[in-house]
């Protein structure tokens, strides 16, 4: 057993500094914004005026030095089947973590990592509750001390499973420790150059779209006689439309540029492999992350896919995981940012063997509609009324708004379906992209069958699931399906029931 | 179609509600005889007075009468052996099923005016969502209690 103390590398002081520093723009940014509009006031006030000057190299050096001493007091150990850490600036804490309760190593390699060949290692355990505390994050160890902790983990978890010698894994012995260190990895996903290219580009595609649009429309103006009518009035709308129109336009193409730099760097290379029963996950191209997912801990599989994406066959596929850190609410890992909607199933089938893609769809019945639609003329009355009338003549393009709407609730009408196999529910809907839950019987938490007066009158009614994802939950829900299919799908998920 | 759920809350529960719609009520009730007033010293049109008047008139009758009996007549519960089934909502009728598999924890809950009736209201936790039904008899309501959590222990997950 080794007892070796481990420290983490010296250039996580820095890193820690980094961090310190980030936390402290925000207080920073108030001060000198404050100090600034006295300044402008008064010229020569006396020593106080500079107070702000002086604290703020005291509260630097103050960071660079807890930067320091934080990596000074940080060791790590293995012990009694249990990782421990000690660290602490004025209080020393303790934190050990029994080892089979780590569920996943995550890796992160940062600009400072990658010329050193470090990784910063953040160990999650089953995130039960208030799961902040059973978390650790090692800033940045070599990749040697990355691998160690792998083994330690695959030794204890062997040991474990030796003890009560129920899994066939544990007939081999001890002899073979390193064959488990060094698992099975199958390559499921790898998102080709053309498909990240595609992903950047088609992110936050449509607002551009849109507003490309409205710069073209603005100059179609010229076209319609408008000029008879309101002279005037025209001119001015005419030109501030336009100027409107393209600085909307220049905004959101940056918008846009930029955030397809940073898809580019963040899904650069990234990769799908199966390891045993868990998911690992590579991408990023200066940063580079690594994640690992068990697979038990997926709790449901969600296709999306929006207008432009549908277009061009494409979809995105996320999975909705439980526990993980207690930072983010919501554990929605993408699995395939983009792939082609027929490529998935096959890798999918791979990871998930239960898994029915395909299932009988059970769509929203004829009479379902108008309910799709009904609703939202509650409030297109009064706006297009008011616009129409404050805005006579131009007002009037907003009754456009009333077929656009409908025709968005028929498309919402024809996605809606869902399908009921031995062991799986599976939810389709559409608010404007297309999303598909496939969520296995024993995820669900619990079930719902909303009926509003209007459902009941026509013999409808929408079906509800939760299940969990991060340490919450998430609700798939399809709206106006015929209640008795709804009431079957109920019977169905009884335990008593069949 | 699917029989309803079993049991009803208990008729305590609607004199609760009574009581809550009735202490909305008082607030809208002090805001319009506020408004009155204004008006009156403001010397102004008579049809405000109408709406001081009416606006807490209707108020009252439906949130101390009409929406509690409504909502108690739809409030139903009921725990079986494997799952648990509620149903409720005023205009959007909400039935839930909750397998004991995945019951987590169960607590009671009782305020002052719940327990000046004897009334607690328990809430069911599964590891993404909670369920409370709402006005149950104290000794009910603990029995139930107890009752979910040594079925959920039981309740084994064969999926």
């Amino acid at each position: 057993m080794s007892k070796e103390r481990y420290k983490l590398h010296p250039i996580s002081a820095v890193l820690n500094f980094i961090k310190g520093l980030k936390d402290l723009i925000f207080p920073f940014v108030i001060i000198f914004v404050a100090n600034g509009f006295q300044g402008g006031a008064s010229e020569d006030k006396g020593w106080w005026n500079y107070i702000p000057y002086i604290i703020g190299p005291v509260v630097l050096l103050f960071v660079l030095f807890s930067g320091i001493i934080k990596w000074k007091r940080f060791v790590y150990w293995f012990e009694d089947d249990e990782l421990r850490i000690e660290y602490g600036l004025f209080v020393k804490k303790k934190r050990y973590i029994p080892l089979e309760r780590i569920q996943s190593l995550n890796y992160t390699e940062g600009i400072l990592h990658r010329p050193l060949k470090l990784v910063k290692v953040t160990i999650e355990t089953a995130g039960s509750g208030a799961s902040k505390e059973a978390e650790a994050e090692l800033t940045a160890i070599s990749k040697e001390a990355a691998k160690l902790i792998e083994t330690e983990l695959a030794q204890a978890k062997k040991r474990k499973s030796n003890k009560p010698a129920e899994d066939d894994l544990a007939v081999d012995g001890i002899d073979d420790v390193n064959h488990v260190a060094e698992a099975t990895s199958i390559p499921i996903f790898k998102m080709s150059l053309k498909d990240l290219i595609v992903l950047a580009t088609t992110s936050g595609g449509i607002g551009v779209m849109f507003s490309g649009i409205a710069v073209f429309a603005s100059q179609f103006s010229e076209l319609i006689p408008y000029e008879k009518i309101y002279n005037e009035v025209v001119v001015f709308l005419k030109f501030g439309l336009f100027i409107v129109a393209i600085s909307v336009f220049a905004v959101l193409l940056v918008a846009w540029l930029v955030s397809v730099a940073l898809t580019i760097l963040n899904y650069y290379q990234f990769t799908i492999v199966q390891e045993d029963d868990q998911i690992v996950m590579t991408r990023g191209l200066l940063e580079k992350k690594k994640v690992t997912i068990p697979l038990s801990r997926v709790q449901g599989i969600r296709i999306i896919e929006n207008p432009l994406r549908q277009l061009f066959g494409y979809c995105t596929v996320i999975v909705e995981s439980a526990g993980g850190s207690a930072g983010d609410k919501e554990q929605k890992i993408r699995l395939f940012p983009l792939v082609k909607k027929n490529e998935i199933e096959q890798p999918l089938r791979e990871l998930f063997t239960h898994l029915e893609i395909e299932p009988d769809w059970t769509v929203s019945p004829k009479r379902a509609k108008i309910h799709y639609y009904r609703l939202d003329f509650i409030w297109m009355i009064p706006v297009v009324g008011s616009i129409s009338y404050f805005f006579y003549p131009f007002g009037l393009l907003s009754l456009l708004i009333i077929p656009i709407i409908a025709l968005l609730g028929l498309w919402q009408h024809r996605s809606a379906a869902f399908a009921v196999t031995q062991n799986q529910l599976s939810l389709r809907n559409r608010g404007f992209s297309k999303s598909t839950y496939f969520i296995e019987k024993k995820r669900m938490q619990s079930f719902n069958m909303k009926q509003s007066y209007f459902q009941k009158r026509k013999n409808l009614a929408s079906i509800e699931t939760t299940i969990k994802s991060g340490l919450l939950g998430v609700t798939a829900k399809v709206d106006h399906m015929n209640a008795e299919d709804i009431e079957e799908v109920m019977t169905w998920y009884e335990p008593s029931g069949n | 179609m699917r029989k309803e759920p079993s049991n009803r809350i208990s008729p305590k529960g609607l004199r609760v509600w009574r009581l809550y719609g009735l202490m909305h009520s008082a607030i809208i009730w002090l805001v319009a005889i506020g408004g009155g007033v204004l008006n009156w010293w403001l010397e102004g049109p008579w049809w405000v007075f109408m709406i001081c008047a009416v606006v807490p008139l209707i108020y009252t009758y439906l949130f101390v009468y009409l929406f509690p009996k409504l909502q108690w007549l739809r409030w139903r519960y009921e725990v079986r052996e494997q799952e648990i089934e509620l149903q409720h909502g005023l205009f959007i009728v909400k039935r839930t099923l909750v397998p004991m598999v995945r019951v987590q924890h169960v607590d009671t809950e009782q305020g002052p005016i719940l327990r000046k009736y004897d009334l607690a209201s328990i809430t069911i936790s599964t590891a993404a969502t909670n369920h409370t039904i709402p006005a149950l008899i104290t000794s009910e309501a603990d029995g139930l209690r107890s009752r979910i959590s040594t079925l959920a222990r039981v309740a084994e997950d064969d999926v």
